[in-house]
């Protein structure tokens, strides 16, 4: 019997582009396949059924039927959470973007991975709660390496495998994770890795998979756990993260905050 | 047959057809359909469309006030004396002022930002005409300042990012409602349409 043709499921929106005369061309994140880009037809039409229902940073129920050429088609979308707050603020609509851009760059397609799918989902749910705090990206950083089989070495070093002890180390996404003292591995990038930061990271490694913990940084800690996990997401990714000019251009506009 | 594969006894032909295969919308096959349709059309119309491209390219500035595409700077709209020159309506696209003036419900001035804050594709308030918008506004003579970006995240982005951007100076900023479309349905509107249709309710 042959496959059906039709299929549903639940899914984020990542992001959509306009696709000839008045469709849209829609990436998903599905709960059930992973990554999904369909084109939804005469979506862009202010008559359409599912205009409103595709836009960005919302979760919809769908139904797509499989296209010949590789793209699936939108039969039908429901909106199912609009994340309303997050929308009415500057702030979280851009961390937001930078969220779908990273579930965008380490989803696959056809591939299942529902963790992430309930981070994303959890995260995106922080952020409308309190746009200010920077935590719910950290959270939704570190968690994501380790859904997508990243995670960074935190308890040993990477080289020589012995526990490490209570003090500074260094990091280096290259071969890992945390180093101790003593070991240097050639043509790594390595930067020092304070024992503040190191606990702060493996307490978010150890939190509950959707719940953010609730931690006081002072902006050096927050600084520094920013650029470790910047760095080791982009070394994964490799490449640069583009809505994350717009983020720093909104924060140097900013007066300097309390990171929480 | 992709343009690559044009036999080359025609190498004019491979060349139309890529230079047609460049443009948005447009694959190698309907590439292809459109360079014989103009092979088949006459001399003068053929020239004719050759000539359009050409003028538009050597003419074709951007107004120095609104910003909008035109053939002499201020454009026709910005040179209109009747016009409301307290009232800005700020859009994203050329194709966005037609739509409005074709309404005649507005009577001001316009202002084309050429895109919207967009992080994914790395476009931020530098690469559009937002510069502009704000050093127009330091002479004094608007009063009202209308947002009509497109009622997306990123057109609402946009807005917030003028309004922030403006936030303390004496000036109205408004933007257009937000509700059910003419010719639409409730059943199939969204949730979040519906609850601004609401907040936007007007007494009969």
């Amino acid at each position: 019997m042959a496959p059906p043709r039709s299929y549903h499921c639940e899914a984020l929106i990542l992001k959509h582009a306009p696709f000839g005369e008045a469709d849209l061309l829609v990436t998903f994140f599905t709960r059930e396949r992973g990554k999904v880009r369909a084109v939804a037809r005469g979506a862009r039409r202010s008559n359409s059924k599912l205009v409103g229902h595709l836009e960005p940073l919302t979760q919809v129920s769908l139904s797509l039927a499989q296209g010949r050429g590789g793209l699936d088609h939108v039969s039908q979308a429901q909106l199912m959470e609009s994340f309303a707050p997050l929308k009415d603020d500057l702030e979280a609509i851009t961390k937001g973007f930078y969220l779908a851009e990273l579930v965008d760059g380490f989803g696959s397609e056809a591939h299942q991975n529902q963790p992430l799918y309930n981070l994303a989902l959890a995260t995106l749910d922080a952020i409308g709660q309190d746009p200010e705090s920077e935590l719910p990206l950290r959270f939704f950083e570190l968690r994501l390496l380790k859904v997508s089989g990243l995670m960074p070495e935190l308890y040993r070093c990477v080289e020589c495998r012995s526990e490490l002890v209570p003090e500074s180390h260094r990091f280096s996404p290259d071969v890992g994770g945390a180093l101790c003292l003593d070991c240097r591995p050639a043509d790594a990038h390595v930067r020092p890795l304070s024992l503040r930061a190191l606990k702060v990271l493996r307490l978010l490694d150890r939190s509950h998979p959707t719940e953010i913990p609730s931690i006081q940084m002072d902006v050096p800690l927050a600084q520094e756990i920013k650029s470790l996990l910047k760095m080791s997401i982009e070394y994964w990714l490799d490449k640069q993260i583009q809505s994350n000019s717009f983020m720093e251009q909104l924060h140097r506009e900013q007066k300097p905050g309390v990171y929480s | 047959m992709t343009p690559d594969s044009i036999p080359a006894a025609s190498p004019s032909l491979a060349r139309l057809i890529q230079e047609l295969n460049k443009l948005p919308g447009i694959g190698p096959k309907s590439a292809q359909r459109l360079a014989y349709y103009l092979i088949r059309l006459p001399n003068e119309e053929a020239l004719a469309l050759a000539d359009a491209i050409s003028a538009v390219k050597s003419n074709i500035l951007f107004c120095h006030q609104c910003q909008n595409l035109t053939d002499s700077s201020p454009c026709g709209i910005c040179a209109e004396p009747q016009r409301n020159q307290e009232q800005i309506c700020i859009v994203e696209d050329p194709m966005d002022v037609l739509a409005l003036e074709r309404t005649r419900a507005f009577r001001g001035l316009y202002h084309v930002l050429h895109g919207v804050i967009s992080p994914l594709n790395g476009v931020g308030p530098d690469q559009l005409k937002l510069k502009e918008l704000f050093s127009r506004l330091t002479q004094g003579e608007v009063k009202e300042l209308i947002i009509a970006t497109n009622p997306t995240l990123e057109g609402e982005a946009t807005a917030m990012y003028i309004r922030r951007h403006l936030a303390g100076q004496e000036l109205k900023i408004t933007h257009l409602a937000r509700g059910l479309p003419v010719g639409g349905s409730l059943e199939y509107t969204d949730d979040l349409t519906l609850s601004r249709a609401f907040q936007g309710r007007q007494e009969l």
